[in-house]
């Protein structure tokens, strides 16, 4: 076991150092920018299932980004950009939904049925990210990028509101029962420890240098795992993370 | 760049887009109503011809009638309905039926067409007074996730309502079907209100307050009283407005004077408020009362006395619509079968209205008097039989 262990060290030890003797050239050519930004998206069924009427209001959220990519060209155009970025994806918006399929557990007891109302969501996803993108120089002051994403959730919020409506439990046919519009008259869930903690998805973007050191940045990351495990079935659709963001970046290096 | 905009925008209202209206796929009868002056003569007051409000659990529609030896009852009697828009109905809303055969069953069906419900419409003579009572029938009925529950009826004598054989009246209800909301799979016997074998005469009603779990807990509803009562549950206001489910109260056409009847009753052990907060300085108590009150208000609409109308039983009497009220003061717990017995006090009502249908009974049992605030003990059991309703003054 020990020399498991040991022989594991050497061997990362050894892989690092050639690592790092093969790019040391590499690392003159090496471009780092910081980024800062703010997303707006929501965390929605793709399309729309015809059970959701209308999307009432939409509210900002603290959804900020912060991190650091590495750049490196590898020819004139084209190059390769690796990040670590920590970020939130949050969304808080009302919907108005018909024979909406829902179902909420609380301990030993679950509801389940079709909601005809008003539905208030919140979602708090902040995560850390990794875009391994590639990279396309358009002329003197424009790059764009594009390529997957890992992110990792180190908190997470689901949770809503169904008020100002009824659901009919089980089926159209079962009873109805109205849900006001204040605390006690209508029903909350949250479903915050059944969300996934990875998530993966496809991220395009573009950098517009508008300074020497400085540029202005426009993404948008489209999720492709749900937020919620495939077994999670409580929630008919699934729901992707979609998000757009602009930012500002400053070149370290 | 500008193409790349362009795809940011397509894919934003790819995802915004939202797609046309379904068909509806409900397919419930909200109101039903006899139209037309020449049928008035059948019925004791114009409100009798009208049934707004009907349950999403309820089958039976019952229109009450004049004795039908006094005033025979059109063969051609046209019912109008109005339903879930887009649903249809069979037979069509307006179209005469002929109603003294027997119910009739109509169905209606969803906009969507998938989905069916069917409801038996009857008219019968409205009933002679209520006088014993004790709880040998029940029929079961599936509510919710495949929860079966005990309803309550009476059997009517052969010659009540002009019918030639005995029949089923279903004068009782339960906030069972709201606490059914909470359960899945559940027997009768899991539900606050239910018969047990073990009754002072044959069988009886048992009545247990329950716990309705964290869920309950979450509408701020985390008890639910045993409760029996003649009358109605609608059950659409249970999380929205819980006390105007319980709708209290059956025509009587005679007033009553007095009621008897036998009891159990066990307090549970920790006496909890709406919050589920412990308070060890209280002691549940079962409830029995019973309210006679006048069932059309100034502006010649239905009255219904409801849970918001009896919050505070002492001031009962300032409502105008009642006329007298009876409780049964304190029911001391007993694991053996003892009596109680309540009189009505008040002002007395007019005969003739009370002969025409003007007044109903309300009369009400409660394993935790102030359930309906849901404040009492988890177990409280409270077994009612042999309940007798005299009008001897």
């Amino acid at each position: 076991m020990k020399k498991t262990i040991i022989f594991a060290i050497e061997v990362m030890v050894l892989t690092f150092g050639m690592v790092g003797t093969a790019k040391a050239g590499i690392l003159e050519e090496l471009q780092l920018r910081a980024r800062a930004g703010y997303s707006i998206g929501g965390t929605t069924p793709i399309p729309l299932p015809e059970t959701i009427r209308s999307i009432d209001s939409y509210s900002l959220t603290p959804s900020f980004m912060a991190g650091v990519d590495a750049q490196l060209p590898l020819n004139q155009k084209w190059g390769i950009s690796v990040g670590l970025h920590f970020e939130n994806k949050a969304m808080d918006g009302d919907v108005t939904t018909k024979a909406y399929h829902m179902e909420v557990v609380k301990g030993d007891s679950k509801l389940t049925g079709l909601f005809t109302g008003h539905v208030n969501q919140k979602v708090t996803q902040w995560m850390f990210t990794i875009p391994v993108q590639a990279t396309l120089q358009l002329g003197q002051k424009l790059s764009l990028r594009g390529g997957p994403y890992l992110s990792l959730l180190v908190s997470k919020e689901f949770s809503g509101i169904a008020s100002d409506g009824y659901l009919r439990e089980n089926n159209p046919t079962g009873a109805k029962i109205l849900m006001g519009n204040k605390e006690g008259e209508w029903a909350t869930y949250d479903f915050d420890d059944d969300m996934r903690t990875l998530q993966f998805g496809i991220g395009v973007g573009a950098d517009w240098q508008v300074h020497k050191r400085i540029g202005l940045s426009a993404d948008l990351n489209w999720g492709l795992t749900g937020i919620f495990p495939s077994d999670f079935k409580t929630i008919e659709q699934t729901l992707y993370p979609i998000y757009g963001t602009i930012g500002v970046f400053y070149r370290l290096k | 760049m500008n193409k790349y905009i362009i795809a940011f925008v397509l894919c934003s209202c790819m995802t915004s887009c939202i797609k046309d209206e379904a068909k509806n796929n409900e397919c419930d009868i909200e109101s039903a109503w006899i139209e037309g002056a020449e049928f008035e003569k059948n019925f004791f007051q114009v409100t009798d011809m009208r049934k707004d409000n009907i349950s999403s659990t309820e089958t039976n529609i019952t229109f009450g009638v004049r004795p039908l030896r006094q005033v025979p009852i059109s063969t051609q009697l046209p019912i109008h309905f109005k339903i879930t828009p887009g649903a249809t109905i069979v037979p069509a809303s307006g179209t005469p039926q002929d109603f003294t055969k027997g119910p009739v069953v109509y169905t209606v069906t969803s906009e969507d067409g998938q989905w069916k419900r069917s409801y038996n419409v009857s008219i019968q003579e409205v009933a002679l007074p209520v006088q014993k009572l004790s709880f040998e029938d029940v029929e079961i009925q599936e509510v919710g996730a495949r929860n079966q529950m005990h309803i309550f009826y009476e059997m009517a004598p052969a010659d009540e309502g002009g019918s030639e054989s005995a029949h089923r009246k279903y004068c009782w209800a339960s906030g069972n079907a709201g606490a059914a909301i909470l359960k899945t799979d559940s027997k009768p016997e899991d539900l606050p209100t239910y018969q047990s074998p073990d009754g002072k005469e044959g069988k009886c009603a048992c009545l247990n307050t329950q716990s309705t779990g964290a869920f309950g807990a979450l509408f701020g509803k985390p008890i639910a009283a045993g409760n029996l009562f003649l009358g109605e549950f609608i059950i659409e206001h249970v999380t929205s407005d819980a006390l105007k489910a319980t709708q209290f109260g059956i025509p009587n056409p005679k007033e009553p004077v007095r009621i008897t009847g036998w009891y159990k009753y066990k307090p549970g052990e920790q006496f909890t408020d709406k919050d589920m907060e412990v308070h060890t300085d209280r002691k549940d108590e079962g409830s029995i009362y019973a309210v006679y009150y006048r069932n059309q208000d100034a502006e010649g609409n239905k009255y219904m006395l409801d849970g918001h109308a009896v919050e505070d039983l002492d001031k009962l009497m300032d409502n105008p619509q009642v006329y007298k009220v009876a409780r049964v003061a304190s029911l001391p717990p007993t694991d053996t079968w003892a009596q109680w017995e309540m009189y009505f006090e008040g002002k007395d009502a007019p005969d003739d209205l009370v002969q025409a249908q003007g007044f109903n009974l309300a009369l009400v049992f409660s394993s935790s008097k102030d359930g309906a605030q849901f404040e009492g003990a988890v177990g409280s059991t409270l077994y009612i039989d042999e309940v007798e309703i005299s009008y001897e003054k």
